[in-house]
């Protein structure tokens, strides 16, 4: 994916996303399901919104892990990703995640 | 409750697993995959008609197999156990092979488990659990002569179970698989006597000893086997 690309999704997801009561509970609800279901080692008030869900530099996720929270979030939110490459946007990081869970429920799909 | 769906179960080797899963557990609800053939299928689920159903399933085309989880799951809300069992022989020297006898084998036991695997597997990580047990072959190991198409389909089968088993280990899935030697079916054109003096146990397998060790593979006790390849074979290797 072109680094233009990623770089859209995550403007777009400021855009779309405001912080409010609701998107905190959100917030911590996706952290504490990636901590279960990817048994992370780290403890879920230690992510951060924007912290990268892959590479040495955010929590280190590989495509296995990839998979079974692509598979965490149908189940919880009905959120239907693409498989391969075009789901690297929307899990960039918790707060790409909610950008997308936010967008599908504003924007009814057609 | 433990909902399971056995690919070729009209096959000898196919029934010999619905029925011993279906006796083996009480709540077992056992799903047999078949095509067109399936007077011995239709017999289980008489014996069996509360616990067993027929799905219509043709393994080599993906949308068949998203039918059939599909329903499997809308029925009892989970699939725990994937029996991929169905796979034929065309056997000839590799020569004279026509292209047609490698395709078909090679549709049947690698492309057949490929996409099973990956009609469940969603499923069953979601779920954080599942069994999948590939029935390879003896073939893969040995590669006899005259079976170049089969040999190869069936070691394909054996290093596919080994790489999905390293993909999904950690979300609670084992993938094995059960290579079985010569095995008293019906298969025709088989000679039982000489066959059974090329086994140091000097008989042919059955059926229901292959079924035993896939039961135990699906069980809680077999958590920890992931990846295995086991022979079942009477000593031959």
């Amino acid at each position: 994916m072109p680094l233009a690309a990623l770089t859209s999704a995550t403007d777009f997801s400021a855009q779309l996303f405001t912080p409010s009561t609701m998107s905190l509970e959100l917030s911590r609800e996706i952290k504490e399901m990636m901590v279960e279901e990817l048994m992370l080692k780290v403890p879920a008030d230690e992510i951060a919104d924007d912290t990268p869900l892959f590479g040495p530099e955010g929590l280190g996720l590989d495509s296995v892990d990839a998979l079974q929270l692509v598979v965490a979030l149908e189940k919880k939110y009905g959120l239907k990703l693409p498989d391969g490459i075009a789901a690297r946007g929307i899990l960039q990081s918790v707060a790409t995640i909610m950008a997308e869970i936010h967008a599908r429920r504003v924007v009814p799909e057609v | 409750m433990k909902s399971t769906l056995i690919t070729g179960a009209n096959g000898g080797i196919g029934a010999a697993l619905a029925l011993a899963f279906l006796k083996s557990d009480v709540a077992a609800q056992v799903f047999l995959g078949c095509r067109s053939s399936r007077a011995r299928a239709e017999s289980i689920v008489a014996e069996f008609p509360e616990r067993s159903r027929i799905v219509t399933l043709e393994v080599t085309e993906a949308a068949s197999w998203e039918a059939a989880v599909a329903e499997i799951v809308q029925r009892t809300g989970r699939l725990d156990v994937l029996i991929n069992n169905a796979g034929h022989h065309r056997d000839s020297l590799l020569a004279t092979m026509p292209l047609e006898d490698w395709h078909s084998v090679i549709a049947t036991s690698l492309t057949g488990t490929f996409l099973g695997c990956r009609a469940v597997v969603k499923a069953m990580i979601g779920q954080r659990s599942g069994r999948i047990i590939n029935i390879a072959s003896l073939s893969a190991l040995l590669a006899p002569a005259g079976q170049a198409n089969y040999a190869a389909a069936k070691a394909g089968v054996v290093a596919l179970t080994q790489s999905l088993a390293k993909e999904v280990a950690r979300a609670g899935i084992t993938v094995n698989a059960i290579c079985p030697g010569y095995i008293a079916t019906e298969a025709p054109g088989a000679d039982t006597a000489e066959l059974a003096g090329r086994v140091p146990a000097r008989r042919l397998g059955t059926p229901a000893e292959v079924a035993a060790a896939a039961v135990f593979l699906a069980s809680d006790a077999a958590a920890y086997i992931n990846g295995s390849v086991l022979k079942i074979d009477g000593g031959i290797l």
